[in-house]
This record gives C-alpha cells, structure tokens and sequence, in this order.
C-alpha cells in the first residue's frame, strides 16, 4: 500500500468514517431492494407489453394470414412495405394531421389553462364544459359530426350558410381537405381541455412568490408569462405535447367513422390502414410490420420530444 | 417455486405457443353416422351470432332453450367487424364456437382454408335441400361439398312510394321494370318539388352499393368476376350492362334526382329520407320492412335486371357453420336442423329477415308478410359473387368497384371510371391469397 492510502485511511477513521465491511455488499443489497421493489411492474410491462411486442415482431416475419397456416417470410414484409402506396400515403397523411393539430390543442390548452388557472368564482364551471367533450369521447363526437356535416341538413351548412360563408350545400366528409379540415377541428375541440388540465395543474403548482417577485421587478404580465411560466412549465407542456402527438399518430375512431379513410384511401390514418390490412385484407403478418414500423416511428419522435421539451434535470 | 410449478408453467406457455403457432386443423367428418348425428344430442351448444343479426339470433336462443331440456344453446354475439377476427383467433387458439351464424361472404375464407366441418352429407339428408337459398348455399360449397348451410337471408329489394307515383302521375303498381324505367319515373317524381327526391341511394357506403346495384347485373346473367378461385378475372371493361347501369346512375345524380346528402350517406341513415315520405324510389334492403307502417303508401318490388326481363336480390345474411375442431358438433347439427324448420322460419320477417327457404312461401305467408313475400321470390334467383376477395374488391374502403363509382357518378367519367375499376378489381382479386 501506498504511503499516501495510508495516510489516507488514517484521516477517514480519524474522522469516524467507517468504510463498510465489502463496499459492493451494501450496494448489491440496495440493488437487490431495488429490483424486489420494481420486480411487480417489470413482471407485468414484461408480459403485457414486452412479450405482445416481440410476439408482433415474431408474426411481422412471417406471411400469418387471418385464418390457416403461415410461414416464416424473413424481411419481405418490410420490403413490401416500401413499396406499398397505400401505407406510405397513410403514413404521409397521418403525418400531415399531426402536424396540423398539435400546435393548435396546444395553443387553445394553453389559452383556457391561463383563463382558468384561478380559483375566480365559476371557474370550476368552466373548466368542466371545456373538459366535458374529452369526457363524452371521440366516437360519440364522431358520429355527432357525421350527422351535422350532412350537406342539406346539419348544423355545421346551416351556420355557414346563415354567416354567408358557403352555399349550405358542403359535402364535407366526401371531400379530402374539406374532411380533413372539419376532423381537425373536431379534434382541437375535443383535445383541447386535457391539455388545458395538463397546463393548469402545472401553473398551478407555481410559487405565487415568483409572481409576486417578477410585479416587484416591474414585469409585466407578459414577461411574467415568459420568464416565469413557461420555463417552470416545460414538463408539462413536454407531457401534454407528447400525449397530444402520440394521439395524433395513433388516430382511428374519427377517420373510421367520419370518412371510412375516403375519398379513395386519401384520409386513410396509419392505424386505419394496419386495421384495413389485418381484418378485412387478412393479411395480419403486412400489419404487423406496419405497426412495427408505427411503433418505431412513434417511439423516435417521443423520444426526440423528451430530449428537446425536457432540457436538462433540476 | 417448486420445480413441478416451473414445469407447469412452461408446459402452459409451450401449449400456448404450440397452438397458435398450429396451423388450423383439418376438417373432419369423423362424427356419427348420418342417422345419429345431430339427434337427441345432449350438453351445450356454443352459439355465435353476428351482432348485426341479434333479433333472430336471440329469438331462436330462447325458443330452443324453452322446447329441449337436454340441449342447451348459449349465445355469443360477436361485434360489429369483429366477427371473422373473432372467430379466427378461436380457431387458432382451438376452442372455437359449436356453432356460428357466419356472413356467407366470408364462408369461403373459411373453407378455404379447411376451418369448418365438412357436412355434405347431412345437408344432402335434408328433405327440403333443394329449397335452400342457392347463393347461400354456393358460398358454402367447394366443389360438391357443403362446410355451411343456409342461416337468414338479408336481401335487397326496390322500394317506392306508391303515393308519390300516383302524384306523379305514374301507375301505382308498376313498379320499373329496368333502368331507363327507373330514370324516367325518378325525373316525373322529382318534378313535384317540395323536397321530393325521384331517386336514393347510400352514396358513400360501398357494401349498400354493391348490394343493391350487382344484382341487377346478375339478373341480365352477368357478373363482375368470372372463373374459379385464383384464376378470376374482372368483367367490367367490356360489360355493357355495368356501363349502362353507371350512365344511369351517372344521369340520376346530375340531373339532382336524387338528395344531395346521398353522397355523404354511409349507411348510418340509410332509406330514413324514403320512410319519411320524401323519395319516390329506393334500392334498398328488406329490413326497412320492420319501419314501413303504411301499405298503401310503401311497396317493395324485386330489383329488375339493367335491361329489364328479369330480376334479382343479393344473397346477404348469414350461414349456419360448424367450426372445425367444434365440442359438439351434433348439437350443433340439431340446432341448426330445428332452425330451418317451417315454425321458425316464419318468424323470421318479424326480425327483419327473410326465410332461406323457398318452400316458406306460401299464400298464407304471402298475406301475413306482403314485403317479405316480393322477397322470398327474388329468393331463388337471388345470387351473390363468389370470391376470396369481396371485402377487398367491393367494402373496403377506398375499393375499386367504389372508386369506379365516384368516378364514374360523382365526376361524370363514366368510360374512365370503368377503365380504372377493371385494372383495379383484377388486381385486387389476383393480389388475395387463395
């Protein structure tokens, strides 16, 4: 041993430090706490999420069909796809989607969260009515929106018409952007309020002092906003953005329902176009590349999103 | 855990695994002879019924259960567009139903790949066999073997307004015989205005287009795909009925005989516009039946073929099928035998369905049930198109025959329309496996 260890041992038991006994034993130990105290959720994300997704990996290699036999197929699946039309437009369009309603969900959210992120009386009513659309569902909004975008007797024409704005005679839903448009504010309306949760929760949750500190500096509400909110926020809006992007990609009922993926297959989402490829194609082993693909594609721009909305840990 | 728990564990897994990894078993016939089979059976049937069909379904459940005591059959009703999947993955995992009311379109997916009991010779015991719906029955037929019989028919007639063609200056009870019949009278009942509407048709929902619009080829002895399975090929280039038929519709549209919310109809409110008074004619299904309170007003006639002479009604609904590797085959059989008895095809029209034997109809019959009876006729000339691929080539969307269809309606291209639906259904049929 070295002079110098040796002088250094002699000052750690000169000031009561005592080494442990085998210094990896306490850690192993805390390892194995550790490991016994997440054992429960490892065990069930192993057997409901871990073991289903390699199972749909197993079946994306082979040629398994709805009923019969089926046989490993190696890659051919995936090379199928990138030459699939239909999947790669579904994929453009899910993308195109994404891209149109995150900003607004977020802004609107945004917008309603600062409205009612007091404790002013009839606030809670509110919040309530905004939120009561996430509450009632998609599909049941869906099915609403079919019957109020009928050409010559729903309400969204009647409005319109009344405003001067179109004739009363818009076939919405036979009509890819005009469809796409009408679902797009469907969604906004209906996504809108669990942002506006998100962000309340999270303004909520900021010190009144800091306010209180910014007005003595002389900020206005503006500056109070940018400098003290939305950097005491960024979890949140990471949280709510993810959430928000995530239901983008993975969007089924509205399309299913309002326009059936049509005209042609041009509002067809990506989840519509597995569904389309498994059942009624028959062809479960196409779609589950396709959700692997899906799976993938999802998976990299969350991760891209946590890396640019969460910034570095407190 | 003890070394007999970790061995019971991964034997489960493994027989899990083996059975899905299994390709789905050969059907068998190796049950009771002719004579034993499917007679006073014991124990329980597993019954699964498509959600769209119910009211039959829960109807002969409980009159079964009520009138045998040794038999009982529960049943399972399966959700809309979850059915085949449903059914699929009990194969699969080897404990399917005993017995399933199948859509007959799908039969052929089934037996195609040796999922369902061969019954041949039951079928051929039956007395009343030559009565049976014929595309029912071809949907369940592979060469000369049935893997079905016939369940519940759901059959498209045409519907009109009696009131309105008196209005219009038209013969109540003559009803078109062929299209250039149904484009004039649509213009003549158009020209009362208030609303009116000559025409109707479920313009955006593909599977009421075909339903409605491939029997009136079928009447004139023409389909869209001819040939056996996997070597189909698409009739619709050179089929001048089809292309009369397209015009036709092509004509109604633009001439705004028809609301203009039938573009966007998917079927959700289908033939609500012609209950409620305001469409003078309308390709439909019989099951609006069960919303037609007013016989003087409302008629049903059989879809007549393009160019008349004849008529025609798909064969829609269901088939009664034993799965494979089904626990009680012969309880199915006579639940499925008590089904097709007189007694309880009778009841069907109450449920909005029609016998799927001919031999129901009988001037007794065709008194109680007037609109069923125009259906039951159009019965035996009902035909349907046999292949792997219908889901593919006429429901999905985005299908070719309903591309075809906004192409040739909606923007007026009738020849391109046809020209896109011919490359498009023959490669549609060529791309599902057979």
């Amino acid at each position: 041993m070295a002079a110098s260890e040796r002088a250094a041992i002699s000052a750690e038991a000169r000031a009561g430090i005592r080494r442990p006994v085998g210094r990896g034993t306490v850690s192993q130990r805390n390892a194995m706490v550790g490991l016994g105290l997440t054992a429960p959720a490892l065990l069930l994300v192993g057997i409901f999420a871990l073991f289903p997704l390699g199972f749909g990996v197993y079946i994306s290699l082979t040629n398994w069909p709805l009923i019969g036999p089926y046989h490993f197929v190696g890659l051919a699946n995936y090379q199928s796809l990138i030459h699939n039309p239909v999947f790669l437009q579904s994929i453009v369009y899910t993308l195109k989607y994404t891209a149109i309603v995150t900003i607004p969900i977020f802004v609107v959210g945004y917008a309603l969260a600062v409205f009612v992120r007091s404790n002013r009386p009839g606030t809670t009513v509110f919040r309530t009515l905004i939120f009561l659309p996430y509450i009632v569902g998609l599909v049941t909004e869906s099915y609403m929106a079919v019957v109020e975008l009928q050409p010559d007797s729903g309400s969204a024409n009647f409005v319109l018409s009344r405003l001067r704005i179109a004739s009363g005679t818009t076939a919405w839903t036979v009509h890819t952007g005009l469809a796409t448009a009408a679902i797009c504010v469907l969604v906004i309306w209906f996504a809108s309020g669990l942002t506006m949760m998100l962000l309340m929760a999270g303004m909520q949750a900021i010190p009144a002092e800091l306010y209180q500190a910014a007005r003595v500096d002389g900020a206005s509400w503006w500056s109070a906003e940018r400098r003290v909110t939305l950097p005491l926020l960024r979890r949140s809006i990471a949280l709510s953005l993810i959430i928000s992007v995530i239901g983008s990609f993975l969007a089924f009922n509205q399309f299913f329902i309002i326009t059936d993926g049509g005209p042609g297959t041009s509002t067809q989402s990506v989840v519509m176009q597995i569904y389309q490829t498994a059942i009624p194609g028959q062809d479960v082993g196409l779609a589950s590349a396709m959700s692997v693909v899906l799976v993938i594609v999802v998976g990299l721009i969350t991760f891209v999103q946590f890396r640019y909305l969460q910034g570095d840990r407190d | 855990m003890k070394r007999a728990g970790y061995l019971t564990i991964a034997v489960a897994v493994a027989s899990a695994l083996g059975v899905t990894a299994c390709s789905s078993s050969a059907s068998s016939t190796s049950t009771s002879s002719a004579s034993s089979f499917g007679v006073n059976a014991t124990g329980t049937v597993h019954f699964w019924a498509r959600q769209a069909t119910d009211g039959p379904a829960i109807a002969l459940t409980n009159a079964f259960n009520k009138s045998h005591k040794n038999l009982k059959v529960v049943l399972h009703l399966t959700p809309p567009n979850d059915d085949t999947s449903q059914l699929a993955t009990a194969i699969r995992a080897g404990s399917p139903p005993d017995v399933v009311g199948l859509n007959d379109i799908d039969v052929p997916t089934f037996s195609h790949e040796s999922a369902l009991l061969d019954i041949t010779k039951y079928v051929n015991a039956l007395p009343y066999k030559r009565a049976l719906s014929p595309g029912h029955l071809a949907l369940a037929t592979i060469g000369s073997k049935y893997y079905g019989v016939p369940y519940l028919a759901d059959l498209s007639v045409l519907w009109y307004n009696k009131k309105l063609f008196a209005q219009a200056g038209l013969n109540p009870n003559d009803p078109p015989k062929n299209y250039a019949q149904i484009v004039t009278d649509a213009e003549k009942i158009s020209a009362l205005g208030n609303g009116i509407s000559g025409f109707s048709f479920a313009g955006n929902c593909q599977g009421c287009l075909g339903f409605v619009m491939l029997p009136s080829l079928w009447a004139n002895g023409v389909h869209m795909l001819n040939g056996p399975l996997g070597n189909q090929t698409a009739n619709v280039a050179s089929n001048s009925q089809l292309k009369t038929m397209l015009s036709d519709y092509q004509l109604l549209w633009s001439r705004k005989l028809v609301p203009l919310a039938d573009q966007t109809q998917n079927g959700l409110t289908w033939g609500a516009d012609f209950e409620a008074g305001k469409v003078g004619i309308l390709p439909g299904d019989y099951g609006f039946a069960t919303k037609m309170t007013d016989p003087t007003e409302f008629a049903d006639a059989p879809l007549p073929g393009v160019t008349g002479n004849s008529y025609s009604t798909f064969d829609g609904g269901d088939d009664f099928v034993i799965p494979a590797g089904a626990s009680n085959p012969s309880g199915a059989w006579e639940f499925i035998k008590w089904a097709l008895e007189p007694a309880q095809q009778q009841q069907y029209p109450t449920q909005g369905d029609t016998p799927v034997r001919t031999d129901i109809l009988t001037p007794s019959f065709a008194a109680k049930y007037p609109y069923d009876a125009v259906a039951l006729k159009a019965l035996a000339k009902g035909s349907v198109e046999y292949t792997l691929a219908y889901d593919a080539v006429y429901n999905e969307p985005g299908s070719p025959w309903f591309k075809m269809f906004e192409e040739a309606v909606y923007s007026g291209n009738v020849s391109g329309g046809i020209q896109d639906g011919q490359s498009g259904i023959q490669s549609t049929v060529d791309s599902v496996k057979t």
